[in-house]
């Protein structure tokens, strides 16, 4: 089992391994597809930016070109229209007046003639002009013309100049000056450069002086005065680079240079013009450059990006729905669990239940068969003996025996049976506690003494003695639970049974709790587990010879909850056990002995027990009805109070006195304390045992009489009565009046059943009566119809009967029209014995209901009842 | 998966799919004509201004606020402004007033930033327009149009009523104890001791803003004693002789100079703010000159490492704004007057002179608009606002005061004495009563 088990946990880790390593797994091939999907791409990217970058470099050239191709193309055409203007002026008769002819333009501000030899000449503008201030000493030519140093001329504005020697017949007469502005650039040359992100100036090489720069004043866009200042502002600082863009200007080579400008990365260029005597400089940021490749690398990056959002979101879907499935599989494994394991339960309980049932008809079977087995075994030893009445009485009292066992089992079975069909209804009415607990004692103490236990009762806390509620279920429940403790209980052990009092909630309810305790037996945590369950019974070898049908308890625990009370129970294996029951019962509105109380409330009395709860019960009770008590611990003890109350001139009506008290007893002390009170004092023995042993001494030591314990106010109040006289001269009178017989009574019996109306024939006849049998309820009415009045004492009707029954039958006799039909008696004798079917017999006009089978003395005293009623009558 | 799972993922994935459809989208081409069309219809107003040499890192207040204006204008207008600019590299270039007077007699732009001898001489010629029909001028402080009023033509308003003050570096006085200067003498006495902590010069100067010391001393009294339409006319009359104005400033220069308080020949070959200014911000020179803006823009003198205070010229009354009032002003016979002309209505309307202010932290020509000045400025700014400050520039003045007497100056600085520069003031205002004559 051990090696198994091993096995099991040694194959879950090796799953769960193996489930981690799968994930780890699937996390590494994830991130390695990652991280090959970014480098592809940023290696893509870098390769698009590359290109791009070298594309922009070929572009930003190509511009430059074009802007310098432009520029050229500018100043040939001067040079070709000077050229020409030099060829005409040459013809022209006067030169001066021939160039005054043209009037200063945009492109052309000043054209000038100087004759060969002379220093000065004359300009259009009709001024005098000399050359002197023109500086061509770096050499530079347009088309094979020289082309002056830059210089601001009087429009203010960056000029240059550019001559040409006008050639007359071969031979050079003059020299044409033009001067010609760098503003003229700007009209051909493109407004924006890079989307205006771009800047150039056009810088004069010699002097390295800007000479013209793009129109705008902004903040950083604003011009620059020369190339120093165009270091200066864009922190080209580096001597290295002025160092090359010097040598490259000299030799008149183009550069182009990476360089930041304001913080952004820019790609700085020097564009040779006319042979480096002009240079386009300027600038554009890469990010100008690179537009388009950063919108692609950007594109990349957001598809990118966007497909390891789509995946992750595919791998989150897929995970929850994996997880949403885990949870499902795991809810349905769970339902199916709990299915199977309801199923397994079902199946459990069924088979229990089975095994109850099965166990219960093997029972029943035992149960009934061994009384049936006595009643027929004794059958047939009657029939054998039946010339021997010491044997016939013998069989017929243990065939009786046996007969009231199987009633017992067969009420018990009903009584489950209806208690599970839901049927049992209380019969509620108001009943002393005083005679439940006496007529309780009176069945149990017999079983008890007859085992040697001990049965004590103790009532304690109790306010209110009578109480409405089921008086037959309690006695039952009580009865139940102390005929167990009997059972269960080995000789000699001894049972308790407590009825306390506990705090009111409400003023209208009497909460009670009843114990009953042995040290019996005691019971399995096993099997008090299904102690209530019905067809259970506890079995050893020490019970094994209990009989029982096993549903007392289940009856019992049905009741009380019916009752709205609790039952519970705690047992241990040859220690004992202790039912425990609480119940709250309503108290009756006023009650006729608070008058007798009331009555006798001068009364005082004395009352002796050494065990203090008892003594405060009975304090409690005599007080709450109002009679003054003193209570003493010992014989002594009242013999001391009684004196000191003669002293003071005063007497006690009536001494209480406990019978088993240390040292002195009950009946020592009465002895004592007799000559100390008037003969007319009572003294009361306080007794849970039989009187009927003590009665002889007791009536030695002066005793009047005995009261039950437990104390009750109602027995109390009984035997003062009786003290008093009164009802015991009554009920004397009454049982002298009264006899047992039935003698000379005549009753009609209605009955299907022949071997019934045999017996019931037969019990008449042996106590003198007559009956006339019937065999339906028809027959009844009609054999009633045709008697005379007074024929019948009474008629005896079964209920179930063919044709009519007894209900119908007796609606029928009271319907008739004759004086003693509405007042004979009708005592329903049936099988049907529930409380029901007793109200049912009551509205259906019976005066009282028998349970089948017969027992003849409750025949005889129901017949007596009515049958002498109506003779009273 | 739960229900709101669910939700969550179908939002997800709709934001995901429009996000990733909006950006890999392409945009509808209105027609087929992919051409743009920015250059129909396109109106220019070319605009000439002086610029100064690029700085790096620094931060030009004054031109963002002017292109702030020029923003508001272009929107308003529709127009475009194009800038032309020049700066002398050198002293041996032409001045940027040279340039602007040659491309103003050659209608090469529209609008023109003056200074004050610039606009009284191309004023004089008849090369600006009046611009007194503009909306804005209303709103203009009189003091402003009566220095820009030309033959009875307002040819020049500026966006900034221009005040030149001392720009000390007041930690430097502290520390050697010193008050700052408020006449000439204690200037005086202030660079003596300088010097003999070691100051190898004490004022820093270039070839533009010395004139300031002559003003303030020269023209006080002009302006603060009560007199000085009448103080005017007498010298537009020839009954006082200008050069007795400028004597006493030109003799403290010469003093200046002689004392070696002022670096003579660095002076004359340097352009605004080239000589002097990294000097000052070393702390190795404790005074140069300057215009109000300077003490707010990184390109000159707005961030310092020390406390420095911006005061007026020393005179007898006192320290002295010296106010030349500069402008901006249109080509009378320019390619795009009328554009030019609402252009600057709506730069020099109280909305934009407001941003310009804000921006520039400027004193404003229009009289609705108040703002507050720097710290630094606050010294200078109280005597302006008392009411006490000379004017650097003065069309009602026949002599052009504020070119002449910066060339005059640099004749001093070249080593001319006083005499010969008060004979040239001498000869101005004779050629100037003959003009009149």
């Amino acid at each position: 089992m051990y090696r198994k088990k091993v096995m099991v946990c040694e194959m879950e880790r090796k799953h769960k391994n193996i489930k981690k390593g799968r994930g780890v797994a699937l996390i590494v091939s994830i991130i390695l597809v990652f991280c090959v999907l970014g480098t592809v791409v940023y290696s893509a990217a870098g390769k698009i930016s590359s290109q791009m970058s070298q594309s922009a470099v070929d572009n930003l050239s190509e511009s430059l070109e074009l802007l310098e191709g432009t520029v050229q193309a500018i100043l040939k055409k001067e040079t070709e229209f000077q050229k020409l203007l030099a060829e005409e002026i040459a013809n022209a008769d006067d030169p001066g007046q021939f160039i005054q002819s043209y009037s200063m333009n945009r492109t052309m501000v000043k054209i000038s003639v100087i004759s060969s030899g002379k220093d000065k000449g004359i300009s259009n503008t009709g001024e005098q002009y000399s050359a002197e201030e023109l500086d061509f000493s770096a050499g530079y030519t347009v088309d094979g013309l020289p082309f002056s140093q830059s210089y601001m001329n009087d429009m203010g504005t960056w000029a240059y100049t550019i001559k040409c020697p006008i050639k007359k017949e071969g031979r050079e007469t003059a020299t044409l000056y033009i001067e010609y502005i760098f503003d003229s650039f700007d009209e051909a040359l493109p407004e924006r450069f890079y989307g205006d992100n771009a800047k150039y100036y056009m810088m004069d090489a010699k002097t390295e002086r800007f000479v013209l720069k793009p129109k705008g004043l902004g903040e950083r866009t604003a011009g620059h005065v020369n190339l120093e200042d165009f270091y200066r502002a864009n922190n080209i600082l580096e001597p290295a680079i002025h160092e090359e863009v010097s040598n490259c200007v000299q030799s008149a080579k183009d550069i182009m240079f990476y360089h930041d400008i304001q913080k952004n990365e820019s790609l700085i260029f020097m564009w040779a013009v006319n042979e480096g005597a002009l240079y386009l400089v300027g600038y554009v940021p890469i990010t100008a450059i690179q537009k388009e490749g950063k919108a692609v690398n950007q594109n990349i990056f957001f598809v990118m990006f966007v497909t390891i959002v789509a995946f992750l979101i595919c791998c989150g879907v897929y995970l929850l729905n994996h997880r949403q499935q885990e949870k499902n599989r795991e809810e349905r494994e769970l339902e199916k669990e709990r299915h199977n394991k309801q199923l397994k339960e079902a199946l459990h309980a069924a088979r229990i239940a089975s095994s109850s049932k099965t166990m219960f008809l093997s029972n029943m079977s035992h149960d009934i068969r061994t009384p049936m087995n006595a009643i027929l075994g004794f059958t047939t030893l009657l029939t054998k003996d039946a010339d021997n009445p010491v044997k016939v009485r013998e069989y017929t009292k243990k065939i009786t025996a046996s007969g009231q066992h199987l009633l017992g089992l067969i009420n018990d079975v009903l009584d489950v049976s209806k208690i599970e069909s839901g049927k049992v209804v209380l019969t509620v009415g108001e009943f002393a506690l005083s005679n439940m607990v006496s007529s309780v004692d009176a069945i149990i103490r017999p079983m008890a003494k007859n085992k040697g236990q001990a049965l004590e009762v103790i009532v304690t806390g109790i306010r209110n003695e009578h109480l409405i509620g089921d008086e037959t279920r309690m006695n039952q429940i009580l009865i139940n639970l102390l005929s167990n403790a009997v059972k269960y209980t080995q000789e000699g052990g001894t049972i308790w049974l407590r009825i306390i009092g506990l705090e009111q909630r409400s003023k209208q309810y009497e909460r009670i709790r009843i114990e009953v305790e042995d040290n019996g037996y005691g019971m399995t945590p096993e099997y008090l587990a299904v102690i209530f369950d019905p067809f259970t019974r506890a079995e050893n070898s020490t019970t094994n010879k209990v009989q029982g049908t096993g549903l007392g308890m289940a009856i019992t625990k049905n009741i009380v909850e019916l009752m709205g009370g609790t039952i519970e129970v705690s047992s241990e294996v040859d220690r004992g056990s202790i039912f425990t029951i609480e119940l709250e019962l309503r108290i009756p509105d006023g009650r006729s002995d608070e008058e007798f109380w009331r009555e006798n409330k001068s009364m005082r009395i004395l009352a002796i027990d050494d065990e203090e709860e008892i003594r405060n019960n009975i304090r409690m009770l005599v007080k709450e009805a109002g009679i003054p008590i003193d209570t003493a611990i010992s014989g002594e003890d009242a013999i001391r109070q009684i004196q000191a109350v003669h002293e003071r001139g005063e007497a006690y009506d009536m001494i209480l006195l406990d019978w088993k008290m240390p040292g002195m007893d009950g009946i020592e002390a009465a002895r004592q304390i007799r000559p100390l009170l008037s003969r007319n004092i009572p003294i009361l023995l306080l007794t849970a045992f039989d009187w009927e042993e003590l009665e002889k001494d007791a009536e030695l030591a002066g005793i009047d009489g005995f009261l039950a314990k437990p104390f009750f106010m109602s027995a109390f109040k009984e035997k003062i009565l009786e003290l008093q006289g009164e009802q015991a001269r009554e009920e004397t009178a009454a049982e002298n009046d009264e006899g047992n017989s039935l003698e000379g009574c005549r009753f009609l019996v209605a009955e299907d059943n022949v071997i019934n109306s045999e017996i019931l024939l037969e019990l008449l006849e042996i106590e003198g009566a007559v009956g006339d049998v019937v065999e339906n309820g028809q027959l009844a009415v009609e054999h009633f119809c045709d008697s005379t009045p007074g024929s019948f004492d009474a008629i005896l009707m079964d209920v179930q009967m063919p044709v009519m029954n007894g209900y119908e039958a007796t609606r029928e006799i009271r319907a008739l029209d004759r004086e003693d039909a509405k007042i004979i008696p009708i005592i329903a004798m049936t099988a049907n014995a529930f409380a029901e079917d007793v109200k049912d017999a009551r509205d259906a006009g019976m005066d009282a209901h028998i349970a089948k089978p017969i027992d003849m003395e409750i025949v005889k005293q129901t017949l007596k009842k009515y049958v002498k009623k109506e003779e009273a009558k | 998966m739960k229900p709101s799972m669910k939700c969550l993922f179908l939002i997800l994935l709709a934001g995901m799919m429009i996000f990733a459809m909006n950006a890999c989208g392409k945009a509808e081409s209105p027609d087929t004509n992919l051409a743009g069309q920015e250059k129909l219809d396109k109106k220019v107003v070319n605009v000439f201004t002086p610029m100064e040499k690029s700085d790096p890192n620094a931060k030009n207040i004054a031109r963002s606020a002017f292109e702030k204006t020029v923003i508001m204008a272009e929107d308003q207008l529709g127009v475009t402004v194009e800038y032309q600019t020049y700066t002398a590299a050198d002293y041996q270039e032409k001045t940027y007033d040279e340039v602007l007077i040659n491309r103003a007699h050659s209608n090469m732009d529209d609008l023109y930033l003056l200074n004050p001898d610039a606009l009284l001489t191309l004023g004089e010629e008849g090369e600006l327009a009046d611009l007194s029909g503009l909306k804005c001028v209303k709103n203009l402080r009189e003091a402003v149009k009566t220095a820009n009023t030309v033959d009875g033509k307002l040819v020049g308003i500026p966006q900034e009523v221009v005040a030149y003050g001392l720009f000390v570096n007041k930690d430097m006085f502290d520390k050697y104890k010193l008050k700052l200067p408020n006449t000439p003498e204690e200037l005086l006495a202030c660079c003596e001791t300088f010097k003999k902590k070691g100051i190898e010069t004490p004022i820093g100067a270039n070839r533009w803003w010395l004139e300031c010391f002559v003003f303030a001393q020269g023209f006080a009294d002009l302006y603060n004693g009560g007199n000085t339409d009448a103080e005017i006319e007498a010298i537009n009359s020839g009954k006082v002789k200008l050069s007795d104005y400028m004597r006493p400033g030109f003799e403290f220069l010469q003093e200046l100079i002689d004392r070696e308080y002022i670096d003579a020949e660095k002076a004359y070959v340097s352009e605004a703010l080239e000589g002097e200014r990294q000097d000052f911000l070393a702390q190795k020179t404790p005074i140069v000159m300057a215009y109000w803006g300077a003490a707010n823009t990184d390109t000159a003198y707005g961030s310092t490492d020390f406390n420095m205070r911006v005061i007026g010229f020393p005179s007898k009354r006192g320290q002295m704004p010296v106010v030349p009032i500069t402008g901006y002003g249109v080509g009378e016979e320019c390619a795009h007057k009328e554009d030019a002309m609402a252009v600057l209505d709506v730069m020099l309307s109280d909305k934009a002179l407001k941003v310009y202010a804000e921006e520039n932290k400027v004193i404003s020509p229009s009289k609705n608009v108040e703002v507050d000045c720097v710290d630094a400025l606050k010294p200078l700014n109280e005597k302006v606002n008392e009411g006490v400050y000379v004017l650097g520039s003065n069309a009602n003045l026949a002599v052009e005061q504020w070119g002449n007497t910066c060339l005059i100056v640099r004749d001093l600085l070249k080593g001319a004495s006083v005499d010969e520069c008060m004979e040239k003031f001498d000869k101005l205002q004779e050629e100037k009563i003959k003009e009149q004559d």
